[in-house]
């Protein structure tokens, strides 16, 4: 048995070392279905400690907030993986710091020190992704709060344990409607929130249609690597809620036995390799919205949320 | 609503959750059309959600016993999912006008008033509470509000094609909320319905060439002249 | 009796396919012929339904359904009659030849309709008739191929399909409230369906008589519903725009009072009154208003039938026999009356060549026949004495005074008042002031333009005349019938 608090550092663990890869797959992916051979899998590590090993540059008049925000970032991203059910079908000790939507709060503080920081450099660049990461948000939180409200009506808390422990409970509670309608919802948002097609092209060259790509645009050397870095666990967390507390809350260790809990790490890194598969064959087989189009794209995740609350307010959803 | 007071709400079920899916997924697809721009696209999500409602006749006839529908089922296959898109996409080929007519909204706008007269419809029809049967009574709900959503659809879309495909999802709101409290009208009156569609889809056809043979356009921005 | 509503159900179909037979002579001949034959035939029924239903499988007729039958069988061979006229003048038309086929034969299939849906035993079977004539009807508005007519067609067949789309929403509801007292197999017949009565679930039938009043008013001109109605008046041929309005719109006015029978053998009477005495008085309202203000004869005309169907709808929300009496009265003045105002509107049309009441000047120099008996209509219209119409309108304003609806009644003799303001103002005009704005009018011929389109106006006033002045007994007795079936016999 090991102990709960190592266990609870296991899950922050995880999330921080497992995130690059993750990318890595969905690039690698990405590159076999265009008939490339792509980068290795583990490229992003190797990117991430070559920007470690670089020098840092500011641009001239930056305040201390656009040093601060990296580091501000990371840590947001690194308090989450406590409060999520990342390994375990039960709640560990910290679980209880926040609910699902203490969660929001912190990553929605994440995102917003980042836009803060990239809005004080003074490049257009950055400055364009950050107003425009914030327009879309506008919509996208509701998104999220319905959500949030539908699990609540399902589960009666807003613990995300409780969800999936609900959702493991029987088949009935998979197939009801707001359940299918609210996870629909949550996966154009994590297409949204973490840069993907159809709203964004994750990787390649620069240019104006870019939102999440074009923040940290400034940033160089280690506040960069941290920041992509950061990036990187914003999606593996976001797949984690998506897969541990929506769509397949198996394989998550019901007790702290050393094995339980090592299948549970590989368990939570294949289930995000296959979504980021997933993610990839969506990645290649749609178009970028052009700008003004991606309203539409977060009106329909927000319409989906909403049916989800309607069925449930009326019953039988 | 009572439920809500409990704090949790229940599952419905698998057959109830799983009928329910398939009708807010028409609901879902009729969204698509509000955004779709593409006239043919429209015809296609059209028959997608036609799709939707004869698999759901079929679930319905297989889990309650209701063999009339799988007859139902078969009809609505061969004139909503076959023929009245052939007949709409071969009258679009011959317009060669492939974009919609302009909207009276932004999609974003549209989608969220379509949401707002949802939502009416969501209460408006929990009001009455009936009880079937077959399906579970969200069903209805979803039937009303894809009825209502049918309405925006007309209203805001300023071409015939656009209006005439409307027109046919409003008939399939109006075919779902049939499955709902009247599974078991029998067939012939049900086959007659579907017949009444059929000519409707004939008549919107001869209007649609007309209209396009007089002003050139599938819009009906210039329909303007008959007004007070 | 059942062999005259088979033949009823029959006659006009044969007659639409004979009509597709070449040969210049054989379309008008036989449906004037089957106009007649129709009419001959609805009138046999009126004693026997003055006694009680008559049915044979899915056919029924009772005392109100006999009522609308009258009055379109009447109006169809009235509309016959004047489209043989009516087409001579449209010779010079491109394809003429065509046009007259399309037309008669689907002059023959909207009757055909319009005849089987007060027919039909069975809400089910009556929608499909309604149905039925929406589609045949758009396309006869769109016969004319013109730009206006094309509009007036589209916005016609999309709205009211749409409203039917809504009524098959409450036929459906309405199964749902009879199978779930009368078992599965129910085919939504009416006897079953008004004797069960009360048992019937209550928020059913509720909304089922909403959706009804909703959809079928859509096609009844309903205000807010009623958008379609002028154009496709004005733009259709006129002996199609008579039978739109003087028969069609009653006939879906049929179909709400079918709903209104059940709704008030299960809800009582408050509800479905108060829900129909809005929809009409809304109606009324608006009619009166646009009726003071319009510039185009034919829509003037459209207007007034808004307004009629709004007086319909008030009537039966009164609730007393009375006023039932007078709705059933009404329903036939209003057929007579409004298709004689369509064809006189037709004459004066072709004679000034445009439907714009400005244009149209100095009836009574150029129409020794037409413009008296247009005058003779417009005056029944507005209900003045001695003239059917004057009947029925005071008998439901009786029955309103006397069911203490006063409020309401005195509104609707306020706003008929004003809309007679309208159609006399815009009469006047188009009959006595003299053409001095187009100098050629002088040299405008005197004289009709056919012997055939007069025909008809002059056997409308004489039943205006009669339905006034003295009804037949046979007829009084349907409609006392007829008025009790509403009030909730059996």
């Amino acid at each position: 048995m090991l102990p709960v608090s190592f266990v609870q550092a296991l899950q922050v663990l995880t999330v921080l070392v497992a995130a690059p890869g993750i990318n890595g797959v969905v690039s690698r992916v990405q590159a076999r279905l265009q008939g490339r051979r792509g980068t290795r899998l583990l490229q992003p590590y190797y990117d991430i400690g070559k920007w470690f090993r670089k020098e840092a540059l500011a641009p001239v008049g930056a305040s201390w907030v656009f040093l601060a925000a990296p580091l501000v970032a990371m840590t947001c991203y690194l308090t989450v993986p406590l409060l999520i059910p990342v390994l375990t079908t039960f709640p560990l000790p910290l679980a209880y710091l926040g609910d699902i939507l203490g969660g929001g709060f912190i990553l929605a503080l994440a995102s917003f020190v980042v836009a803060v920081a990239a809005a004080g450099t003074g490049s257009p660049y950055a400055q364009l992704g950050a107003s425009r990461a914030k327009t879309f948000s506008a919509i996208t939180e509701p998104v999220v709060l319905f959500v949030v409200f539908t699990v609540a009506i399902v589960t009666g808390t807003d613990l995300p344990y409780a969800l999936a422990r609900t959702v493991r409970a029987s088949a009935d509670q998979i197939v009801r409607p707001a359940h299918l309608l609210a996870a629909a919802a949550l996966f154009l948002v994590i297409l949204y929130e973490t840069g993907r097609i159809p709203v964004e092209t994750h990787t390649g060259s620069n240019e104006f249609g870019m939102i999440e790509e074009a923040r940290p645009f400034e940033h160089s050397g280690p506040y960069l690597a941290l920041l992509r870095w950061g990036s990187a666990m914003k999606q593996l967390i976001l797949f984690v809620i998506f897969i541990n507390v929506f769509v397949a809350p198996w394989g998550l260790a019901s007790d702290a036995s050393v094995l339980a809990v090592g299948l549970a790490i590989l368990a939570l890194v294949g289930k995000s390799a296959l979504l980021g598969v997933g993610i990839a064959v969506i990645d290649d087989s749609f178009a970028k919205l052009r700008l003004f189009k991606i309203t539409e794209f977060v009106a329909a995740a927000f319409m989906l949320a909403v049916l989800a609350v309607f069925t449930l307010y009326f019953g039988g959803g | 609503m009572g439920h809500l007071a409990q704090g949790i709400a229940e599952p419905p079920g698998s057959y109830a959750g799983l009928t329910t899916v398939l009708a807010v997924l028409m609901l879902v697809i009729e969204f698509g059309m509000l955004q779709a721009t593409l006239l043919r696209a429209q015809v296609r999500l059209y028959a997608a959600q036609s799709v939707v409602i004869s698999v759901l006749a079929v679930v319905v006839a297989a889990t309650r016993h209701v063999p009339g529908l799988y007859g139902l089922a078969a009809f609505s296959v061969a004139l909503k999912v076959v023929a009245v898109p052939l007949v709409m996409l071969r009258l679009l080929r011959r317009t060669n006008q492939e974009i919609a007519g302009s909207r009276a909204l932004g999609v974003a706008s549209m989608v969220l008033l379509a949401v707002a007269v949802a939502a009416f419809g969501f209460f408006a029809s929990a009001r009455f509470r009936l009880a079937s049967p077959v399906l579970p009574a969200t069903a209805l709900a979803v039937a009303v509000a894809i009825v209502l959503v049918s309405f925006v659809l007309m209203i805001m879309r300023r071409d015939v094609v656009s209006q005439a495909v409307g027109f046919f999802v409003l008939e399939n709101g109006v075919s779902l909320a049939s499955l709902v409290v009247a599974a078991s009208l029998p067939l012939i009156l049900e086959v007659a319905f579907l017949f009444d569609l059929l000519v409707a889809v004939v008549v919107f056809g001869v209007l649609i060439r007309l209209h396009h043979l007089r002003s050139e356009t599938l819009s009906t921005s210039q329909l303007t002249e008959l007004r007070g | 009796m059942t062999v005259v509503l088979v033949l009823l159900a029959l006659l006009p179909l044969v007659a639409a396919a004979l009509s597709l037979v070449p040969g210049r002579a054989v379309a008008p001949a036989v449906s004037v012929g089957v106009g007649l034959a129709c009419l001959g035939l609805a009138l046999t029924l009126v004693p026997a339904a003055a006694r009680g239903p008559v049915g044979i499988g899915f056919l029924r007729v009772d005392a109100i359904s006999v009522v609308f039958l009258l009055g379109t069988a009447f109006l169809y061979a009235a509309t016959a009659v004047y489209s043989v006229g009516y087409l001579r003048g449209e010779r010079e038309r491109e394809g003429w030849v065509r046009y007259s086929r399309w037309f008669w034969t689907g002059l023959d299939l909207f009757a055909w309709a319009m005849l089987c849906a007060p027919l039909m035993d069975g809400l089910a079977l009556l929608w499909i008739a309604v149905e039925i004539t929406t589609v045949v009807s758009a396309l006869l508005v769109a016969l004319d191929g013109t730009r206006r007519s094309a509009e007036a067609a589209w916005k016609y067949v999309l709205i009211a399909s749409s409203g039917l789309g809504i009524a098959l929403l409450a036929t459906i509801v309405m199964y749902h409230a009879g199978a779930s007292v009368l078992g599965a197999s129910y085919d939504l017949s009416f006897p079953p369906l008004l004797s069960a009565g009360s048992a019937l679930p209550h928020p059913a039938v509720e909304l089922a008589f909403v959706l009804a009043v909703v959809g079928f008013g859509t096609k009844v001109g309903l205000f807010p519903v009623h958008t379609w109605l002028p154009d496709a008046h004005s733009e259709a041929p006129t002996p199609v725009s008579a039978l739109l309005s003087g028969s069609l719109l009653a006939v879906s006015f049929y179909a709400v009072l079918r709903y209104y029978q059940v709704a008030v053998a299960t809800l009582g009477g408050s509800f479905p009154r108060v829900v129909l005495l809005v929809f009409g008085m809304l109606s009324l309202l608006l009619a009166a208003v646009y009726l003071v203000e319009q510039r185009n004869l034919k829509r003037l005309l459209a207007y007034s039938s808004v307004e009629h169907m709004g007086i319909l709808a008030i009537g039966v929300s009164f609730g007393a026999p009375l006023a039932f009496a007078g709705v059933l009265l009404h329903v036939l003045s209003h057929a007579a009356a409004k298709g004689n105002a369509f064809f006189g509107a037709g004459v004066l049309v072709r004679a000034c060549g445009s439907k714009q009441i400005g244009r149209i000047r100095g009836g009574f120099d150029r129409l020794p026949w037409t413009a008296p008996l247009f005058l003779f209509t417009i005056l029944a219209l507005s209900a003045m004495p001695p003239f059917g119409l004057f009947r029925s309108e005071f008998q439901i304003v009786a029955g309103g005074l006397g069911s203490a609806h006063d409020a309401p009644a005195a509104a609707m003799v306020a706003l008929v008042t004003l809309a007679f303001l309208g159609l006399s103002l815009a009469t006047t005009r188009m009959l006595f002031l003299p053409g001095a704005d187009s100098p050629g009018a002088a040299a405008a011929p005197r004289g009709e333009p056919s012997a055939w389109m007069v025909a008809p106006m002059l056997v409308g006033i004489l039943a205006l005349l009669v339905l006034g002045l003295h009804p037949p007994d046979a007829l009084t007795d349907l409609l006392t019938r007829g008025a009790a079936e509403l009030g909730g016999a059996r």
